[in-house]
C-alpha cells in the first residue's frame, strides 16, 4: 500500500532546475535510499518531503493526503540531520521529549516515551547529559530517538552518518536499519555512499542532475544498472563502446573481437553503437574450452585490495578490470603475460543511452 | 630575547599607567572631601542625595526598558535575516552602525524637530527617549546578537524544531534565545553602560538621567562629580565582569564541536 507518494515533482531555484520529473511511490514500512553525487537533487527532494522546500510543480502525498503546501511543523515527519542538530541548551532527555512537549503531552507520557527511546538507542544512563558530553555517534543516536519519539509517519535521514568515522558509520547504519524494521516505520535515507545505500535499503533511487536514473532493489541496482551513470556510480564497472553485429543473436564487436550479450539489443540495428558494461568480478581467466566471449588480453597491472585482487588487462585498445577473490594459494599471472579472459553472456550489460 | 621581553613589559606598564593613572587620580581626589584626611565623604554625599538616587534610578529604568525594546526588536530581526533573507545582512549591518557616524547632537536635534509638531507630538514622552537610547545602543546589541547567532547553526536547529512540530514562538524562545543567552547578555550590559553614560539625549529631551545630573553637579561641586565618575566606572566594570562570568558558563555546541 502506497504510504508516501511524490508525483511529477520539480524544483527550481531562480533559473536552476535542481529536481525534475520526480515520481516515486513508497510503501508503508519501506526503507528507500536516495543515492547520487553532490548536487544531484537528493537532499532537495528530501527537504520537499519535510516541507522545508515547496515544489515548483507536483504533489507530495502522505497517507493519501496532499501535504505539498503544509508547513513542516504540520506534517508529522521526523528528520535526522547530517549535523545532528541537537539543541545544545537541553539535556538528552529534554531533546528527545521536545516534540512531545510541543504537542503538550502530559509529563508521564513524555517521561515514558523518553525512557523507551533511550532504551531503544542504548543510552539509558545518558538522559541527563548535554549533547556536548556525547560522542558523535551517541549524538546521532539521540537525534534519531528525538525524531522517532513523536511517532512520525515518515522518518527522513539526511546523510546522518557522513560526519562519523568509518567504523561507527557501519555500526550505526545497522542500528538504524534494525530500529526502522522494529518500528515498521517508512524511512527515506539520503546518501552519496553507495555501500551505505546497498547495505541498508529495500529500494534505491539513483539520482543524477535532478532526475531519477534508476529505481530498484540493491541487487537490481548493482547487477542490472540500466544507465551508464548508474553503472559507473554504483560499484566498479568496465564500460566501453561496442558495435552491434547481429541484434537477433545479441552479438557485438569490440576492437574486432566478438562478444555476446543475453539481452538489450532488441531495438538495435546492425552497425549501431552501444555502451556495454561488465563488472570486474564477472571476468574469469579462460580455464576450459569456451566458444563465446573469449577475449585475448595482456596483463597490465595487479593490485591487492585485501579480500580481492584486482587485475587490469588490456583488450585491444580497452582497459578492463577483473576481480578475483584473494587466497594464499592463488596463482596470479605476471604483468606483461598474454592471456585470455571470458565472461558469461549475462555479464555483458547493454546500457540505456 | 630577554631584552624584547623587558620592552614588552615596559610598553605594557606604560599602557596601564595611561589607563589607570587618571582613574587613580580621580579616585584619590574623590576621597579628599574632608580637609586634611582621606574619606568616603563625597560618596556618602552622593548616595544620600535624593537627586542622585532619583536621576540614577531613572537611568536604570531607561536602561532596562532600552534593553527590553532592543531584544524584542533586534533578536527577531537578526534571526530572520540569518534564516530567511541573508542578502539583507550587509545593508542591515550598515544601518545598525549608523549611530557610530551620526553625532548624538545631530540625532537628538532631528528627533526634537520631527516629534515636536503635530501629528507626532511626542517629544515629551519617555517613549521617545527609550526609542533614542535603543537606536544609540543598536550597534552593540545587534552585533552581540548576530555574533551569538553565528555561533550556532540557526537554520538546522530551526528546521529540527520545525520537524518536531514547533511553531515560530517555541523555536525563538525555547531553542534560539537560550542558545544565544550569553550574546544577549553581552548586548544588554553594553546597552546598560551606554544608557547610564549618555548625556545629550536625556539633556535635550529634558528627562531625568544620571549623566546630565553628573554634568550639573560638576558645575556646583568639586569632589562629588569625581565620586560619581568612579561609581559609574565601577558599574560599567561590574557589568563587564558579569558578562565574563556568564560567558564562562556552558559553551555553545553544535555538530560535535564546542
Amino acid at each position: 500500500m502506497t504510504h508516501l507518494s511524490l508525483s511529477n515533482i520539480s524544483k527550481q531555484f531562480a533559473n536552476n532546475t535542481v529536481v525534475q520529473d520526480f515520481n516515486l511511490e513508497v510503501d508503508k514500512g519501506e526503507f528507500v535510499s536516495f543515492l547520487g553525487p553532490s548536487g544531484c537533487g537528493k537532499t532537495t527532494t528530501l527537504r520537499m518531503i519535510a516541507g522545508f522546500e515547496v515544489p515548483t510543480t507536483g504533489t507530495v502525498t502522505l497517507e493519501g493526503k496532499d501535504i505539498t503546501n503544509k508547513a513542516p511543523n504540520q506534517r508529522n515527519v521526523g528528520m535526522v540531520f547530517k549535523a545532528y542538530a541537537l539543541f545544545p541548551n537541553m539535556t538528552v532527555a529534554q531533546n528527545i521529549g521536545f516534540g512531545l512537549k510541543v504537542r503538550r503531552e502530559n509529563k508521564e507520557t513524555i517521561q515514558a516515551t523518553v525512557n523507551e527511546m533511550l532504551a531503544l538507542i542504548h543510552l539509558e544512563q545518558r538522559g541527563d547529559s548535554y549533547p556536548y558530553q556525547l560522542s558523535g555517534g551517541q549524538q546521532q543516536r539521540v537525534a534519531l530517538a528525538r525524531a522517532l519519539a513523536n511517532h512520525p509517519e515518515v522518518l527522513l535521514l539526511d546523510e546522518p552518518l557522513s560526519a562519523l568515522d568509518a567504523k561507527i558509520r557501519v555500526q550505526l547504519r545497522a542500528e538504524i536499519r534494525a530500529i526502522q524494521k522494529k518500528l515498521g516505520i517508512t524511512a527515506i535515507y539520503v546518501t552519496h555512499d553507495q555501500e551505505e545505500a546497498l547495505s541498508i535499503s529495500d529500494r534505491i533511487v539513483v539520482m543524477y542532475e535532478g532526475k531519477i536514473e534508476q529505481v530498484g532493489s540493491p541487487f537490481e541496482i548493482y547487477n542490472f544498472p540500466q544507465t551508464a551513470f548508474v553503472a559507473g556510480f554504483v560499484g566498479t564497472l568496465n564500460t566501453t563502446t561496442a558495435e552491434v553485429v547481429d541484434p537477433a543473436a545479441h552479438l557485438l564487436q569490440i576492437d574486432g573481437v566478438q562478444l555476446q550479450a543475453a539481452e538489450g539489443l532488441e531495438d538495435k540495428q546492425r552497425g549501431d553503437k552501444v555502451t556495454i558494461a561488465i563488472r570486474p568480478e564477472r571476468f574469469n581467466f579462460v580455464a576450459v574450452e569456451k566458444k563465446a566471449n573469449i577475449l585475448d588480453c595482456k596483463i597490465e597491472n595487479i593490485t591487492f585490495l585485501g579480500s580481492v585482487v584486482r587485475i587490469q588487462v588490456a583488450v585491444g585498445s580497452n582497459r578492463f578490470y577483473m576481480d578475483t577473490f584473494n587466497n594464499p594459494f592463488l596463482a596470479l599471472p605476471k604483468i606483461g603475460d598474454a592471456d585470455q579472459v571470458t565472461c558469461s553472456r549475462e555479464a555483458v550489460l547493454v546500457l540505456r543511452q | 630575547m630577554k631584552r624584547g621581553k623587558a620592552w614588552a613589559w615596559f610598553i605594557m606598564f606604560l599602557g596601564v599607567l595611561y589607563f589607570f593613572l587618571p582613574l587613580v587620580a580621580t579616585f584619590i581626589f574623590s576621597l579628599k572631601a574632608r580637609l586634611g584626611e582621606l574619606s568616603f565623604q563625597a560618596y556618602a554625599n552622593i548616595f544620600n542625595s535624593p537627586q542622585f538616587l532619583y536621576n540614577f534610578g531613572a537611568s536604570v529604568i531607561w536602561a532596562v526598558l532600552t534593553i527590553i525594546v532592543g531584544i524584542l526588536l533586534l533578536v527577531p530581526t537578526a534571526f530572520v535575516i540569518r534564516l530567511r533573507v541573508p542578502q539583507f545582512r550587509s545593508p542591515v549591518e550598515f544601518i545598525t552602525l549608523l549611530p557610530f557616524v551620526i553625532p548624538p547632537i545631530v540625532y537628538v536635534f532631528g528627533l526634537v524637530r520631527t516629534y515636536s509638531q503635530p501629528p507626532l507630538l511626542i517629544v515629551n514622552s519617555p517613549f521617545l527617549l527609550i526609542a533614542g537610547y535603543t537606536i544609540l545602543s543598536m550597534p552593540y546589541m545587534y552585533r552581540s546578537v548576530d555574533t551569538g547567532l553565528r555561533s550556532i547553526d540557526v537554520r538546522t536547529l530551526t528546521e529540527a524544531a520545525q520537524s518536531l512540530g514547533a511553531g515560530w514562538g517555541t523555536i525563538l524562545f525555547s531553542v534560539i534565545l537560550p542558545n544565544i543567552r550569553t550574546a544577549i547578555l553581552s548586548g544588554a550590559f553594553l546597552s546598560f553602560a551606554i544608557v547610564i553614560g549618555e548625556l545629550i539625549l536625556a539633556q535635550y529631551l529634558v528627562k531625568p538621567a544620571f549623566a546630565p545630573y553628573m554634568a550639573y553637579v560638576m558645575e556646583q561641586k568639586a569632589f562629588e562629580p569625581a565620586a560619581m565618575a568612579i561609581v559609574s566606572f565601577a558599574l560599567t566594570w561590574i557589568a563587564m565582569g558579569i558578562i565574563q562570568m556568564v560567558g564562562r558558563g556552558r559553551g555553545i555546541q553544535v555538530g560535535g564541536g564546542h
